[in-house]
């Protein structure tokens, strides 16, 4: 298969993460021998590669919109545990209304609230401290910013080997119907 | 977007123009984000615009102000300062926005003018 020799020139272009780097196309004539494919099955092949960087872009994009969602999650939290602190040592209790069911509220009074109790996940809870759970939760929200952060980059990355697969598409076939038109020419001059 | 059309073009591309096209690709996809934060930055300016002109209206002297999915008692004046702070966090953030828009057009008009110049009518940067 092809694939051994288009894998060995790819080498030249960074990774990351497991996405291949698209190669940049010097010279379509010199591409094509090299991998020795003719234009359709060059097309084909980038076609597919194409294919499988929409769809690990498709992944990254479900993973960005889960960070984005979980941020103001994380900051929701902070903002609670912040407004319990607040009202600690002030003598005064906090009133809150809160939902009992869907659409149904009651009041709550919360007298000096050490400590909070976080849902961790996998049928989890822990009781901290407001000051842990501060810095549990401002972990959290660090955590999820980078990784977010390296998320975005990694987008970047795949948009680029998207756009240099784009390119190298239209430019191969470009050349193609060049090289028809060149073929005709001359046969209508022989014939 | 952005890819080249028609077979009438002899222009070489060069690494550096690939480069260029990845810049406005990147670009153009940053737009979009950003215009999406500001719609949504902008409706928060709003919503708060609302909240404090209702809050100005009402004689309660408590008012339930959400916080997470509670909604907390906080007495009016603090409830006031609360939403002043966040008026004003919600536009230094719309105004940090703008001000990226405005810094990837023209990034975006200058990458217009050389790849248009190098492959003139072969190419084309315009959204559908």
């Amino acid at each position: 298969m092809a694939s051994t020799s288009i894998e060995t020139m790819t080498t030249t272009t960074a990774e990351r993460r497991g996405i291949p780097g698209a190669q940049f196309v010097e010279d379509v004539q010199t591409y094509l021998t090299q991998l020795g494919l003719d234009v359709n099955s060059a097309l084909a092949f980038l076609q597919e590669r194409l294919q499988q960087y929409k769809l690990v872009e498709m992944k990254l994009l479900a993973q960005q919109r889960d960070l984005q969602a979980k941020i103001p999650d994380i900051e929701k939290c902070l903002d609670v545990v912040g407004t319990l602190q607040a009202k600690k040592g002030t003598g005064e209790a906090l009133i809150a209304d809160f939902e009992v069911s869907e659409g149904i509220y009651s009041r709550a009074h919360l007298e000096d609230a050490d400590s909070v109790c976080l849902w961790l996940g996998a049928n989890v809870m822990l009781e901290y401290s407001c000051e842990e759970a501060t810095s549990l939760l401002q972990n959290n929200l660090d955590n999820a910013k980078a990784s977010l952060e390296v998320l975005i980059a990694d987008l970047q990355f795949l948009r680029d080997q998207v756009t240099i697969t784009q390119v190298t598409i239209a430019r191969v076939y470009n050349w193609d119907v060049h090289q028809r038109r060149i073929r005709q020419a001359t046969a209508a001059k022989d014939s | 977007m952005q890819q080249e059309q028609g077979g009438k073009s002899d222009t070489e591309v060069t690494w550096e123009d690939q480069q260029n096209i990845n810049k406005f690709g990147r670009l153009n996809n940053r737009l979009h984000e950003l215009l999406d934060e500001i719609k949504t930055a902008k409706e928060t300016n709003d919503n708060l615009e609302d909240a404090s002109n209702e809050l100005i209206l009402t004689d309660e002297e408590v008012i339930r102000f959400q916080v997470g999915e509670v909604f907390v008692h906080v007495p009016n004046d603090e409830v006031e300062s609360r939403i002043e702070e966040m008026k004003e966090a919600t536009s230094t953030n719309l105004e940090k926005l703008e001000e990226e828009k405005g810094t990837i057009l023209a990034q975006m008009a200058e990458l217009k003018k050389i790849l248009y110049g190098k492959f003139k009518d072969s190419i084309n940067l315009e959204e559908d």
